[in-house]
């Protein structure tokens, strides 16, 4: 029988958990949205996070403080290095998705092996202890790292969308994002936005795998094996071009892969994204639309392109 | 002497796992990062059918190969839907997914895999035997990809290649090409699975992970994407690479990673660098780009 | 194949009902309605960005319209992709040639023709009499109509090699690989001069006079004087008159929309 604490505790946990999912498809929208590419780097820049945060509070036993500015700082560099070195030649030789694809495939994967050799495949986690003090809150259990991701997920999202409405810099970002060749007939800097949406997605990707690393043991490949998909397949869900809503897919997916535990063992629990990726391509393969909060929707695939729409 | 053979019989294998995925790469023009996963469907759809149903060897891997190639079907079918984009996306759900399923399974041994795969012939002339009759089959399939682009297919390809919506104006179905060419690169994944899985007489899911795809990505990126040499070029130095370590048929802990960042940053290094590989043309670009593939002759 | 010509009741080749399609706040077309019938010459005219290369596009398929119906001799096309459409009857060129750049001339015109049964994998590798046949069909029929537009000489070149003008007659021969009813030109003219203007004129009328549906994008006046039945003036997506080209031409509106005040 399906007590209501139950269902109630699977809600709370299962938001809880897509705290830091959330941030990644954010992130991974974002860069969609602007730089116009699948940043499947994403899972590279992932492991850089943590490594850089991991070093500091593992190895060297800084503060959390320092660990987090450490984590922020390479995470970004890394950002920036990728838009600069690698979508933007890639862009001045007019290269196809294609190539995209693989440059930012191979580079998740250098890092990975990378990790791997400097780390090892042992699992890890930053700090000591992943478990955090509980109290009841009526009828469920709340963690207080639990109350910390959420809150944290609401503040970093309310933030984004401050930047990205009010600030100039956001503004321009929204422009490029929409139509680059003529934002950048009105004095928009098309390369400065390419790379500020990086540096905004690489402070989600630190303080979501700040959480992550909080929360669960990984390796170095978990974020390439695990979490990266789980963004992709809540961008699409969204439907390309809306940012804040592939961070409520991502809750949506928490949810249901938290309900899932009630009919499948945990071990099948990764394939309810890989579930939600089949049904989504034949069925919704353009978002499932209506309830999005819809910033102006790009529609374009081809990175840089000027290429009108087309329907096939 | 065994131990050369087997890397001679690893190298033929590669190669048809490489000329498979320069067929949908480089010909076809789209990235599919499941190839290690037809690759294991193939080996593990063999072994199951010679273990449990007692089908002759000689039935099972074309079979396999078959099992493969329809399998890619699904795959194709409902990302080209949309776009070649989404293939990339759908294949990499599709390698997870399936991995997942054959890691937990009893059907196919879950983690440990299956062993005790039976062996075509045995004996001490076994090696040499397997030896030869791979390189018959690796040059079957070369001679017809050779063929095959050499002629009006070829052509067609070249076209689709360069313009898309023209091709298609003219009546011609790119999506048709793109899936059979689908098709026929997993289908010869799925072979090479069961060569290996007879051969090897043993499989587990971790040698068939994502990995995988950058061993291939390298071979073809490396040899010459859209060649018919390129591929065999690329699979015998990615293969003899790691050998060179002495190492076999199961990774060591520090030599995977090891192995992968000299195979990534050689993608890289290529990517950048010289795009259409060892064995490329030097047509604009190149590579994985533009099309380089020497135009058929015409009659 | 449509032989309506002497029919009693000619089915349009091509009718277009009502279309509309926007692209966010651009609209392409506004309750566009269009009708070809075989042996015309339509000359679609009009200031730039009115809309026609994106109303062959909607024709063609490679944008679906927002609304409205498409039927290509009698049938409803606006939901099928651009090779069924082609299949259909229908060949179009573009403004700017778009050869296929890595295949020789002759090669261009060789992957043309729809009928072609190499299009299977495995038919391709059997390669049976039957597809030989078909081969050397094409080659005859290719290397005719490189005659035709005075490319023969050049077929081993690649298109990179020919100039501007020649390009566009490279377009147009391979457009004319497969019988079709009608046929769409995207400003043919743009860019060209001397044989090559009188060898795409004599084209047009050839195939008009077979019974293709001619439609013509054009912006040189002339041609469009010497050549269309009748024309059709777009601006801003939507149709404004249609009707004989001299009555389209002494009508004061529509020359000033087009040359911004200044008298033809």
């Amino acid at each position: 029988m399906l007590q209501p604490e139950i269902i109630l505790q699977l809600v709370w946990t299962g938001l809880a958990n897509a705290s830091y999912a959330c941030l990644f498809a954010v992130a991974f929208a974002l860069v969609l949205r602007v730089n116009k590419v699948w940043n499947f780097g994403q899972a590279g820049q992932m492991l850089i996070a943590y490594s850089a945060m991991f070093i500091v509070l593992r190895w060297w036993h800084g503060s959390m403080i320092v660990a987090v500015s450490a984590g922020l700082a390479a995470t970004v560099a890394a950002s920036l290095a990728i838009e600069q070195f690698g979508f933007r030649v890639l862009r001045r030789r007019r290269a196809s998705t294609l190539s995209y694809f693989i440059l930012t495939l191979v580079l998740s994967q250098l890092i990975v092996f990378v990790g791997e050799l400097v780390f090892g495949t042992e699992p890890t986690t930053l700090t000591d202890s992943i478990v955090a003090p509980a109290f009841a809150l009526g009828p469920i259990i709340v963690n207080v790292w639990d109350c910390e991701a959420l809150a944290a997920t609401v503040a970093l999202l309310l933030l984004l969308y401050l930047v990205l409405m009010l600030s100039p810099a956001g503004q321009n970002m929204t422009a490029v994002a929409d139509n680059a060749a003529l934002a950048e007939l009105y004095g928009i800097d098309p390369n400065r936005s390419y790379r500020m949406s990086m540096a905004l997605s690489a402070i989600f990707i630190t303080m979501g795998m700040l959480l992550l690393g909080t929360k669960t043991a990984t390796v170095p490949s978990t974020p390439l094996q695990q979490y990266l998909i789980a963004s992709v397949v809540a961008t699409i869900l969204a439907g390309v071009g809306n940012v804040f809503s592939a961070g409520f897919a991502a809750f949506a997916l928490g949810l249901l892969q938290s309900f899932s535990i009630l009919i499948v063992a945990s071990r099948w629990q990764p394939l309810v994204v890989y579930g939600v990726l089949a049904i989504t391509i034949l069925l919704f393969p353009r978002g499932v639309g209506g309830w999005q909060f819809r910033l102006p929707a790009a529609g374009r695939l081809a990175p840089g392109s000027a290429r009108a729409e087309t329907a096939r | 002497m065994t131990y050369l053979l087997n890397v001679v019989i690893l190298i033929e294998i590669n190669c048809l796992l490489a000329i498979g995925f320069n067929l949908i790469l480089g010909y076809g023009g789209l990235l599919s990062v499941a190839h290690p996963m037809f690759y294991a469907m193939g080996a593990y759809a063999s072994a199951l059918l010679t273990l449990r149903l007692g089908i002759p060897i000689w039935a099972a891997i074309p079979s396999a190969a078959i099992v493969a190639a329809v399998a890619s079907i699904g795959l194709s079918l409902s990302a080209l839907r949309v776009s070649g984009d989404y293939l990339v996306i759908v294949s990499l759900g599709a390698q997870l997914g399936v991995l997942l399923v054959f890691k937990n399974i009893e059907l196919t041994g879950a983690a440990s895999g299956l062993g005790g795969i039976p062996s075509a012939f045995d004996g001490a002339a076994r090696a040499p035997i397997h030896a030869v009759l791979l390189a018959v089959v690796v040059l079957a399939v070369t001679l017809a990809v050779r063929r095959l682009m050499r002629g009006a297919y070829g052509r067609a390809i070249t076209a689709m290649r360069n313009d898309e919506e023209a091709f298609a104006a003219l009546g011609r179905n790119p999506r048709r090409i793109k899936i059979a060419i689908f098709a026929a690169g997993c289908g010869l994944a799925g072979l090479a699975g069961g060569f290996y899985a007879h051969y090897f007489q043993f499989v587990t899911p971790e040698q068939f992970d994502l990995f995988g795809t950058t061993a291939l990505l390298t071979m073809v990126v490396v040899g010459g994407t859209a060649t018919v040499a390129g591929p065999l070029v690329g699979a015998a130095l990615m293969t003899a690479l790691p050998q060179a370590i002495g190492f076999l048929d199961l990774p060591v802990a520090a030599m995977a990673p090891l192995q992968g960042t000299v195979f990534t940053s050689l993608v890289l290094l290529f990517l950048f660098v010289r795009p259409q590989g060892l064995l490329g043309g030097r047509r604009a670009g190149g590579g994985v780009e533009a099309w380089v593939g020497r135009p058929p002759i015409s009659p | 194949m449509n032989e309506n010509l002497a029919s009693a009741e000619p089915t349009a080749t091509i009718r277009v009902d009502v279309v509309s399609k926007r692209f966010g706040g651009v609209v392409v077309a506004d309750a566009v309605s269009l009708q070809l019938d075989p042996g015309e010459i339509v000359g679609l005219i009009g200031p730039n960005g009115a809309g026609k290369t994106s109303l062959f596009n909607l024709i063609t398929g490679t944008i679906a319209p927002d609304a409205g119906q498409i039927r290509i001799n009698g049938r409803r096309v606006e939901r099928l992709p651009v090779h069924r459409r082609a299949r259909f009857g229908l060949a179009r060129t573009w403004q700017h040639a778009r050869p296929f750049t890595s295949l020789s001339l002759l090669d261009n015109l060789l992957i043309a023709p729809r009928d072609y049964p190499g299009d299977g994998l495995l038919r391709a590798l059997i390669a049976d009499r039957g597809l030989r046949r078909a081969e050397v069909a094409a080659y005859r029929r290719a290397l005719e109509l490189l005659e035709r537009v005075g490319l023969a000489e050049r077929r081993a070149a690649l298109p990179s090699e020919l100039s501007y003008g020649q390009q566009k007659l490279l377009g147009i021969a391979r457009a004319l690989m497969n019988r079709c009813d009608c046929l769409l030109l995207d400003e043919p003219m743009a860019g060209v001069e001397g044989r090559t203007y009188d060898r795409m004129r004599e084209i047009v009328t050839a195939e008009a006079r077979r019974g293709a549906a001619v439609c013509i994008v054009e912006h040189n006046v002339s041609f469009i004087r010497d050549l269309c039945t009748r024309a059709v003036f777009m601006a801003s997506g939507r149709v404004l008159a249609s009707g004989p080209v001299d009555e389209l031409m002494r009508d004061r509106r529509l020359t000033e929309l087009y040359f911004g005040g200044a008298v033809v």
